[in-house]
């Protein structure tokens, strides 16, 4: 019983130069699902997502969603279309508090942001979403914090708060867990496992046990190119993942 | 709540009482009068530039390109010699500047950070060039105001721009409307986004909004309020010359912004005050008072970081 | 327009190009390795006028008084890098914007308290004075050739210094990476100061040799420093490929714009700017 397909890539490559970052990744992503993509460093996992929303341009390919061909299109457009995206480096808006950060997130569902004269405190309907997603990630006690002042990992969660608050279709998550102890960490999992009832998300980890735990469906990628996507069982016991992973263990041990 | 912090409130409130009451022991002393209207009217100029640079983040070497704009725009629209309405001038001239602004925008907001500011100095130049090598438009000389508009509204008048302390309060009006407009633009959605575009662009474009939409916007509206204090300022002295649009005016103005304090709009008020101050002290002092300004120019930007405002915000604000 | 006349300016327009060039790497050099765009650049410029029209009054002779100049020059650049450019390496651009227009306020006012405020000139020195006929009825100032020649000598000299040596190789590298450079273990203080000290001779040495064609005023290094900013927005800011194909670009339209379109000459530069920025937003070379 499949979900239907709301992202597809065909074809897609991104070259710099001589260099093939991805090569030909034809890849199907459903909805209300979560799709995992791990990799061993410069596989291209981060190329990828750059490119899932907007703001890498492809070298050749395409993107579709829901059917419409997107590639090349502006990056805020993706994000009318209901694909949200998180960053692996934290990039949040640090000289504000986290209710602001969300409130910015927030803002465009509900009101013109071209109006020159309505206080942005007026809006209730931006509160209270953008105070939701606080709350769906755990941070309700930190709402009116400067977000410089919070820990790392709550940082990590307020970049999620801040897709949640723009009501995607789609989570483009780029190591949300980076950096996580491992409380932290089960949170992370939990609120994921509740996201992906509502969400098709696609998510770029390096925690192999999350991974394994949330992925419906698994791609892996390596030097570019698509390796195999499948279930966690069939990914976990091919073989070419396998070398790809224990071939670089394998190069450490031997240096 | 547009004037959150304390320090804020308790600079305004004085300086707009002080403001209020200082024609009314100066009556006798007209120069005064006139100089500190100088004064209020360049604090518009420096309040617009001040909201582009320090709010908005563009940082624009060529806002006095709309300053002298202001003035030519009103010299040229207006006949000679016929004293027309100074309300629906203003106005016209406004909308051409904004018009200005616009195609002006265009162009120079498809560039950012070191780009930015080159261009926008090279395009006030090339307007300033433009004046000075045109005949129609006066040359170097530039071009006189003959006449002096009329203030009334439906008839009613109560202004006569001949009389210095009119005068006055109408820059006064100038410089309250454009410290209260900016800083509910700042407060605003619209003021929300352009915060968020100028703490992290990257991220306020991910999240799905045209940061260039924005920063056109703020740069017309900054650039429509600099030219009406240019207006205002050919207005009081009867004359307009390409010496308003010169990289001088330009980087005079964000010095006085800096000075008193970059991003908190009231800074520009202070900063203007304290720069025509030590101006006229270093005039009076020596010949060679270009060389104490750019010293203090020096220490400052070393030494006083957050400018004059940020200073008094450290010892006030809690 | 002749031929005669149209080659003729067309060799004006590239020797005005090269000494544009000059002034322009100086810029772009300090600009690509150590992120700072140095307003008072085009005072470095004028400063290599005024002392240059001193020395030439002292000791009566181009040679030396150019050589005391250039040695002045590299002292003041070194001395300012020291003083306070080490100071904005971490600050943004605004405040570098600010603090190179205090050091302008400065320089010009030291300019009119040193020298005055009257135009000032240099003769052309005897051994390169007259000219070299090169049609019936034209020649060409041999001096105009001389400097076209130091230019090129320069712009030779700074290409080999930046692909051929050490030095060079830790200017290249200080551009892409400047925090892999610190991590090599170079000394990134010596290395900025020395090409802050480049790019100020750079500006002085073409203030030296640009004496005996113009005259020496007050505001010569601004008006300078803005089509500078020209040629570097044009060729891309950081690229000296950039610099050089820009400040030949511009030498030569604005030569030809002000004998063709007198009055309207000096907009002619912008709104070629203008136009290559609608085409391409970083220059033509950008980084």
């Amino acid at each position: 019983m499949a979900n239907e397909i709301i992202l597809e890539t065909e074809s897609l490559s991104k070259h710099w130069g001589g260099i093939k970052a991805l090569n030909d990744i034809s890849l199907q992503f459903q909805d209300k699902q979560l799709h995992g993509v791990v990799g061993p460093n410069g596989a291209g996992k981060s190329t990828l997502l750059n490119m899932l929303c907007g703001t890498l341009k492809p070298t050749s390919g395409c993107i579709f969603h829901k059917g419409d061909q997107i590639e090349g299109m502006k990056p805020w457009k993706f994000v009318r279309r209901g694909i949200g995206r998180s960053f692996q480096k934290t990039n949040i808006y640090a000289e504000v508090t986290c209710l602001e950060n969300c409130a910015v997130a927030a803002q465009r569902r509900f009101t013109g942001s071209f109006n020159l004269f309505a206080s942005r405190h007026a809006n209730t309907l931006v509160r209270e979403a953008a105070e939701k997603a606080l709350h769906q990630v755990g941070l309700a006690d930190r709402i009116n914090t400067m977000a410089a002042e919070i820990s790392y990992g709550e940082q990590r969660q307020l970049e999620l708060a801040m897709v949640l608050a723009t009501d995607p279709c789609i989570l483009l998550l780029d190591e949300p867990m980076a950096g996580m102890g491992h409380e932290e960490s089960q949170r992370i999992i939990e609120l994921l496992n509740q996201l992906k009832q509502t969400y098709s998300i696609v998510l770029v980890e390096h925690d192999m046990d999350a991974i394994f735990e949330l992925s419906d469906q698994l791609t892996v990628l390596d030097n570019g190119t698509h390796l195999i996507t499948g279930t966690v069982d069939e990914v976990r016991n091919d073989l070419r993942v396998k070398e790809a992973y224990l071939g670089k263990e394998d190069e450490e041990e031997a240096a | 709540m547009i004037f959150e912090k304390r320090t804020e409130r308790l600079f305004l409130a004085i300086f707009f009482i002080i403001a209020l009451c200082i024609p009314l022991f100066l009556e006798a002393n007209s120069f005064f009068v006139g100089k500190i209207t100088t004064i209020l009217i360049l604090s518009v100029f420096v309040m617009s530039l001040d909201f582009l640079v320090g709010r908005v983040g563009l940082v624009t070497l060529g806002h006095a390109l709309f300053y002298g704009l202001g003035g030519y725009l009103f010299v040229i629209l207006t006949p000679e010699y016929e004293a027309v309405n100074f309300w629906i001038y203003a106005l016209y001239v406004m909308g051409l500047s904004a018009l200005v602004a616009l195609i002006v925008g265009v162009v120079v907001l498809r560039t950012s950070g070191i780009y930015f500011i080159m261009i926008t100095l090279a395009i006030s130049q090339m307007a300033y060039y433009f004046f000075f090598d045109s005949l129609e438009f006066g040359g170097g000389d530039g071009l006189f105001i003959f006449m002096k508009p009329d203030t009334s509204i439906f008839g009613l008048s109560f202004l006569n721009l001949d009389n210095p302390t009119h005068f006055y309060y109408l820059s006064l009006l100038a410089v309250l409307i454009t410290l209260v407009a900016i800083k509910i633009i700042l407060r605003s959605r619209f003021g929300r986004i352009v915060e968020a575009s100028r703490l992290n662009p990257e991220r306020t474009e991910a999240l799905g909004y045209n940061i260039f939409a924005f920063r056109l916007i703020s740069y017309i509206i900054g650039s429509t309020l600099a030219a009406y204090a240019g207006l205002l300022f050919a207005l009081q002295y009867g004359y307009v010359n390409p010496q308003f649009m010169t990289w001088e005016m330009s980087g005079t103005a964000l010095v006085m912004s800096i000075l008193g304090g970059m991003g908190t709009i009231y800074g520009a008020i202070l900063g203007t005050i304290t720069y025509e101050a030590l101006l006229y002290l270093f005039e009076h002092m020596s010949e060679d008072w270009m060389l104490f300004m750019g010293g203090a120019i020096i220490l400052m930007v070393l030494l006083l970081r957050k400018g004059l405002a940020g200073y008094l915000e450290k010892l006030l604000e809690k | 327009m002749s031929t005669e006349l149209f080659f003729v300016q067309l060799i004006n327009g590239l020797q005005y190009g090269l000494l544009l060039f000059l002034i322009a790497s100086g810029l772009t050099l300090v600009f690509g390795v150590m992120g700072i765009l140095n307003l008072a650049h085009g005072s470095m410029y004028m400063v290599g006028a005024y002392l240059v029209w001193y020395f030439v009054a002292v000791t009566g002779s181009f040679t030396v008084a150019a050589i005391l100049s250039a040695i002045i020059a590299l002292g003041l650049g070194i001395l300012i890098e020291r003083v306070l450019i080490q100071r904005l390496y971490h600050r943004n651009h605004l405040d570098q914007v600010l603090l190179t227009i205090g050091m302008i306020f400065v320089f010009n006012s030291l300019q009119s308290i040193l020298w005055g405020n009257d135009p000032y000139g240099v003769a052309v020195p005897e051994a390169l004075s007259g000219a070299v006929p090169f049609t019936d009825n034209s020649s060409y100032p041999i001096y105009r050739i001389f400097a076209a020649l130091i230019c090129i000598g320069i712009a030779a000299a700074l290409y080999f210094v930046v692909s051929k040596t050490r030095l060079g190789m830790l200017i290249r590298a200080g551009e892409s990476n400047r925090e892999m450079v610190e991590a090599l273990g170079v000394n990134i203080k010596s290395l900025y100061t020395i090409v802050f000290a480049i790019g100020v001779m750079l500006a002085a040495i073409s203030g030296i040799i640009a004496a005996p064609m113009r005259s020496i005023v007050p505001g010569m290094g601004e008006s300078v420093l803005i089509t500078c900013f020209v040629v570097v927005v044009i060729g891309g800011m950081g690229s000296i490929k950039g610099a050089f194909v820009g400040a030949l670009l511009v030498g030569v339209i604005s030569t030809f714009a002000a004998v063709l379109m007198p009055t309207m000459s000096n907009m002619v530069i912008y709104l070629f700017m203008i136009l290559v920025l609608l085409v391409k937003p970083q220059g033509l070379f950008a980084k």
